[in-house]
């Protein structure tokens, strides 16, 4: 079971409140630790309040210590590669005029003075180096040689060099982007159009020679300072792809300076379709809106990448007269010499029109060719009517409806995010320090990128098949990779990492289906193969044992959702030296600290899972130990004492489970009164804990105290609906709300059915507000069955089958019914016992007993461990006594006595074990006549 | 050449706000091209150190200007402040906003990338100072001589003719409230 953490803040500090705590903070720190604590015990005397305040900030000041916060200066831009002075064929290198996402870029001279002089030398980061032949490259090369035109910048030779390194040879063109060029003169309209003619003029002619650019943008469109355009990279793209590479592949060689954004991009190119001329009269559409209207068609402001992709794939661009606004409308304006609403005006209508169609996101909408497009401006200009026609409403209103369909077209996006952005400076030669820093950095933001578009995308319909493949194309890249490695071992444990990120997405216990298990075991064994490469020669590399440590945790994790118990124990024991070995190292950082304490505490839950309840104890007293001497790792403490309290439970040993509950309760009340509101769900968890344990009554083993586990329960509820009030959408408070919801209204439903049914169905309501998360939604089949009792005895008994049946549904849509066999205690056993109860409160024995042995068999098969966990002895005796009685009303005496007998066996045990525990006594009770041990057990 | 860097220097302490953008705008040119020409020279080392690279440009320009050039320390401030620019526009490149990027770092990073800001927290440090500069100038100078220029306690100290202690303490002080603004400890 593995936990999910929030992010913390800290309360920020108002400027005027710094002024006023700065004198004191400036005489704390003037004092040595002995004289500060006297001189603030002596403040706090004075006013406490700003005690308080000083002490946080002094506080915040250790941590930071700790931390080394700004201790080590940023990258400064000082230094040079050692490229200067080198040649390559006719040219020698001069220096560096810039860094493209694809790599570097340098102005080149002509040594034998020939023809141009002037060159610019574009170093093209390769990271498929193999796929593609030098033969070919050239090749290719020769072929964008031949393409000539004035607009369009010369590419004069394109090879490799003697290090492998290949590079393209350009005309360089000294001049500005397209856009600062036309803001900086302040070219209105009719100058802007014209000077974008002469790029369509580029681009058709491209077209005609069977050449797509692919990436326009203005980057790519320079304008030198006697005003002629030259556009930039003319299918360079193509010209990097190997043979049979697929989409992905494009993208990991792809143009950088915007290391290809998706801002530029077409939603074909997001979708992984085909690119073809199409293509570039959309980027045109986009340099058109730009340069008309100030803005991209996406809107201003900065965007994640998955947002910008979401934007491009679905949202309908505001019309160019409609993004001049208020705010912006008067620079923009001024930039074209004229007036926000002359501008507005001059905008609407035909080239509101014109611009528009040269980004209908189908590419057969658009302009079907590059000529059209410029003979439509043409027109607008001599003021002749244009041939596009403007959207209908109900065009523009029919393309919201598309907007929630599947999100498979972030696949190509996800991949591009994930791999294209790593393009830079990724050379095949890999002896520069400079140049390997860049690699293992961008291995690191593939591995990290990964997370963040994982996160924004998971939840969205259809997200599922996008991480597969964005996990399938990461794959590949790191294959190949992986095999380049040559016994560097930072980038060795980069790819392991990598490798364990992918991993993750893998085998995700969050998503509604069936992981990929044995892939994700795949990417960790191969993870591993790359970290023993390090630890072999180093047995005592810390980021290697830190890796080693991850991968043995996350194989235990691997086999805990598969269910594979013995497994899952033997990986727990490995994470646990591996743990172990690399505190072993000492002088262990903060954040390691943290992640050490967090594998070890899933470690105690995963003994918890398995059984062995020692070893869990053992375990979560491991991590509280390791994480007790760094404050910022404490925060796992809560979750640590969650583990301690299951192992303690389910032993027998209440009364510690209990104790261990409240001190859980007790600290996070103290986190969360000084962290951030959302912990609090922390808080109303531990409160359902402790509620648990009070508890109900025969269901589960517990203390009996129904009215005291009420009033935890209903703060742990009441805490559950504050923050659910606070976030609309936030699924985890609405989580609580449901489990603790259920559980009040199991208490309540045999006493106060009503009252019962009020909490239920407030509850499903709370999940229903949680939409996008799937398990949260299950919680519900929980709650429509719990509600059911609480139905019945209303008297509404036809709604309480519906809602049993809805709860099934549930389970089906989730594939966790039917099944062979069912958990103890666990969602499928709620909704089948509620089924079998629901046939034995209307009548219909027959049913509920063939209903009741289906669970029974299905119980028995997942093999509880009746003699050594509370938790299911207490499971299957309910089951045994729900069967015996009904078998007793149908006359089967015999096979009733048989799980009588079974029955008290199994407490005799219980007994034996644990002498004079109160819930067992009154196990024995409930022997005698169900109502009697309700009674009993309701008076305490 | 309008006005030299010693008369915008001038202009900006009596508060001239069109005069301090010049003067930030000049220095960054300056210190860009001599960055540049530093670099370019053969036989240098791979990497320059900005503390060098400011020295380099005090001298420079105090030669131009002649003697009405402020002293080191006075040109130092300023400078310090355009080198943030410089290192903050740098990292920007490298990071790419333009890829489109929002990276995160986890707690796994090595050693190496561990305790180095990325651009994006450069980004927040710079707003934070700018604020910060607002009611205690002295702090944000700090941060700017030591973080951002690699100056050490005792330089920065002789520079504005305080004690180091008391250089470290406003050091510290600048840190706790950079902090507050910008760090929340990061999630798995």
């Amino acid at each position: 079971m593995l936990l999910y953490h929030f992010e913390e803040s800290m309360p920020t500090l108002r400027l005027d409140q710094w002024q006023a705590l700065s004198p004191y903070l400036d005489q704390a720190l003037s004092l040595n630790h002995d004289d500060r604590s006297a001189w603030l015990s002596e403040l706090a005397e004075r006013d406490p309040a700003l005690a308080a305040q000083v002490s946080a900030l002094l506080d915040e000041h250790r941590i930071l210590a700790q931390e080394g916060f700004l201790e080590t200066g940023p990258p400064l831009p000082l230094k040079a590669p050692g490229l200067a002075g080198q040649t390559l064929g006719p040219y020698t290198l001069i220096s560096q005029i810039g860094q493209g996402g694809m790599g570097s870029v340098w102005l080149a001279e002509r040594s034998d003075g020939r023809f141009e002089r002037r060159a610019a030398v574009k170093f093209v980061s390769f990271a498929l180096a193999g796929r593609t032949t030098e033969e070919r490259f050239k090749r290719e090369g020769s072929i964008l040689g031949r393409l000539t035109h004035p607009h369009i910048a010369e590419l004069f030779d394109a090879g490799i060099s003697p290090d492998r390194q290949p590079y393209l040879i350009l005309e360089y063109v000294d001049g500005t982007t397209i856009d600062q060029y036309c803001d900086e003169h302040k070219l209105d309209l009719e100058a802007r159009l014209r000077l974008f003619l002469d790029v369509l003029a580029a681009v058709a002619h491209a077209h005609a020679n069977l050449i797509v650019h692919r990436d326009i943008k203005p980057s790519n469109v320079l304008v030198t300072t006697g005003g002629a355009v030259k556009l930039l990279d003319f299918g360079i793209a193509k010209l990097l792809e190997g043979e049979g590479q697929t989409g992905a592949a494009t993208w990991l060689t792809h143009e950088g300076g915007s290391a290809f954004t998706p801002q530029y991009a077409s939603p074909e190119q997001l979708s992984g379709q085909p690119i073809t001329t199409a293509t570039d009269v959309y980027a045109l559409g986009v340099l058109l809106y730009l340069l008309l209207s100030g803005r991209h068609p996406a809107g201003s402001g900065p965007h994640s990448p998955a947002e910008l992709v979401k934007a491009v794939l679905y949202s309908e661009p505001p019309q160019a007269s409609d993004a001049i606004t208020a705010d912006n409308g008067k620079l923009i304006a001024e930039r074209r010499g004229t007036t926000p609403d002359k501008l507005r005006r001059e905008l609407r209508g035909d080239l509101d029109t014109i611009v528009g169609k040269a980004l209908k996101k189908n590419p057969q909408e658009r302009y079907g060719s590059v000529t059209e497009f410029a003979d439509d401006l043409r027109r607008y200009l001599r003021r002749e009517p244009i041939s596009a026609r403007p959207d209908t409403f109900a065009y523009r209103t029919a393309k919201f409806v598309r907007r929630n369909r599947t999100v498979v077209a972030l696949t190509a996006t996800a991949i591009v995010l994930v791999i294209g952005s790593l393009s830079t400076g990724l050379l095949v030669a890999n002896r520069e320090r400079n140049v390997a820093e860049r690699r293992f950095a961008q291995v690191r933001q593939l591995a990290n990128k990964f997370i963040e578009i994982d996160n924004d995308i998971r939840g969205l319909p259809g997200s599922t098949k996008v991480r597969m493949q964005m996990v399938s194309d990461s794959l590949q890249y790191l294959t190949l990779l992986g095999s380049d490695v040559h016994g560097d071992k930072d980038l060795a444990l980069e790819v392991a990492y990598a490798y364990v990120r992918v991993a993750h997405a893998q085998g995700d216990p969050t998503s509604p289906n069936l992981g990929q298990f044995a892939e994700a075991e795949a990417s960790l064994d191969k993870a591993e193969t790359f970290v023993d490469s390090v630890l072999k020669d180093n047995p005592r590399h810390r980021r290697g044992l830190f890796i080693a440590a991850t991968i043995a945790h996350d194989r235990m994790t691997l086999a805990d959702e598969q269910n594979r118990k013995q497994e899952m124990v033997s990986r727990a024991n490995e994470a646990s030296q591996r743990v172990e070995r690399f505190m072993n190292l000492g002088n262990v950082d903060p954040k390691d600290v943290y992640s050490m304490g967090y594998f070890e505490m899933n470690i105690a839950y995963a003994y918890d899972d398995a059984r062995h309840f020692e070893d869990s104890l053992r375990a979560s007293q491991r991590a509280l130990e390791i994480t007790q001497p760094v404050e910022s790792a404490q925060r796992v403490h809560g979750s640590i004492l969650g583990a301690i309290v299951v192992a303690r439970w389910q032993s027998g040993d209440l009364d510690g489970a209990l104790q261990t509950a409240q001190q859980a309760i007790q600290l996070e009340e103290t986190q969360a009164a000084s962290g951030h509101a959302s912990l609090r769900v922390n808080l109303a968890n531990a409160l359902y804990t402790e509620g648990m344990i009070l508890g109900k009554q025969d269901a589960e083993p517990s203390l009996g105290r129904s009215r005291d586990a009420l009033a935890a329960l209903q703060r742990g509820l009441s805490i559950g609906e504050e923050l659910a009030k606070m976030d609309s959408i936030d699924y985890l408070s609405r989580r609580s709300v449901a489990t603790i919801g259920l559980e009040i209204g199991n208490i309540l439903r045999h006493n106060e059915p009503q009252k019962a049914l009020v909490v239920y169905d407030h509850a499903l309501a709370r999940i229903r507000e949680a939409k996008t998360n799937v398990s949260t939604q299950l919680s519900a089949a929980d709650l429509l069955a719990g509600s059911s009792y609480a139905l019945r005895r209303v008297g509404r008994e036809k709604e309480a089958r519906r809602r049993i049946d809805e709860a099934f549904q549930f389970l089906r849509d989730a594939h966790q019914y039917p099944a062979d066999t069912i958990e103890p205690m666990g969602r499928s056993d709620h909704v089948m016992r509620a089924s079998a109860d629901d046939y034995a409160e209307t009548g219909q024995t027959a049913k509920a007993i063939t209903a009741y042995q289906e669970l029974l068999d299905k119980l028995m098969a997942s093999k509880p461990d009746v003699q050594n966990d509370l938790r299911d002895a207490t499971c299957i005796s309910r089951t045994w006594t729900a069967l015996a009685r009904l078998l007793r009303r149908v006359g089967r005496t015999d096979e009733a006595g048989r799980f009588e007998a079974q029955r008290t066996e199994l407490w005799n045990h219980w007994n034996g074990k644990l002498p004079n525990a109160q819930f067992l006594l009154r196990q024995s009770l409930s022997q005698v006549s169900p109502r009697a041990a309700f009674h009993s057990a309701a008076m305490h | 050449m309008g006005s030299t860097i010693s008369s915008l220097i001038v202009a900006t302490e009596q508060g001239d706000k069109p005069a301090a953008e010049a003067l930030f705008a000049a220095l960054y040119s300056e210190l860009h091209r001599l960055a540049k020409r530093e670099l370019a020279r053969q036989g240098l080392p791979a990497s320059l150190s900005a503390t060098t690279l400011l020295h380099e440009a005090y001298l420079d320009m105090a030669a131009r200007d002649g003697p009405s050039f402020p002293d080191r320390a006075r040109f130092m401030g300023y400078a310090a402040r355009v080198m943030r620019g410089l290192v903050i526009d740098h990292a920007r490149e490298r990071h790419a906003q333009k890829r489109g990027g929002l990276f995160e770092i986890t707690s796994l990073d090595t050693e190496a990338m561990e305790s180095a800001a990325d651009h994006r927290e450069l980004i927040q440090i710079s707003e934070a100072l700018d604020e910060l500069a607002k009611v205690d100038p002295a702090l944000a100078e700090v941060v700017d001589l030591k973080f951002f220029c690699g100056f050490s306690f005792a330089e920065i100290a002789a520079m504005r003719d305080v004690s180091e202690r008391t250089v470290q303490r406003n050091w510290e002080r600048a840190r706790i409230y950079l902090h507050g603004k910008i760090r929340a400890p990061l999630s798995l």
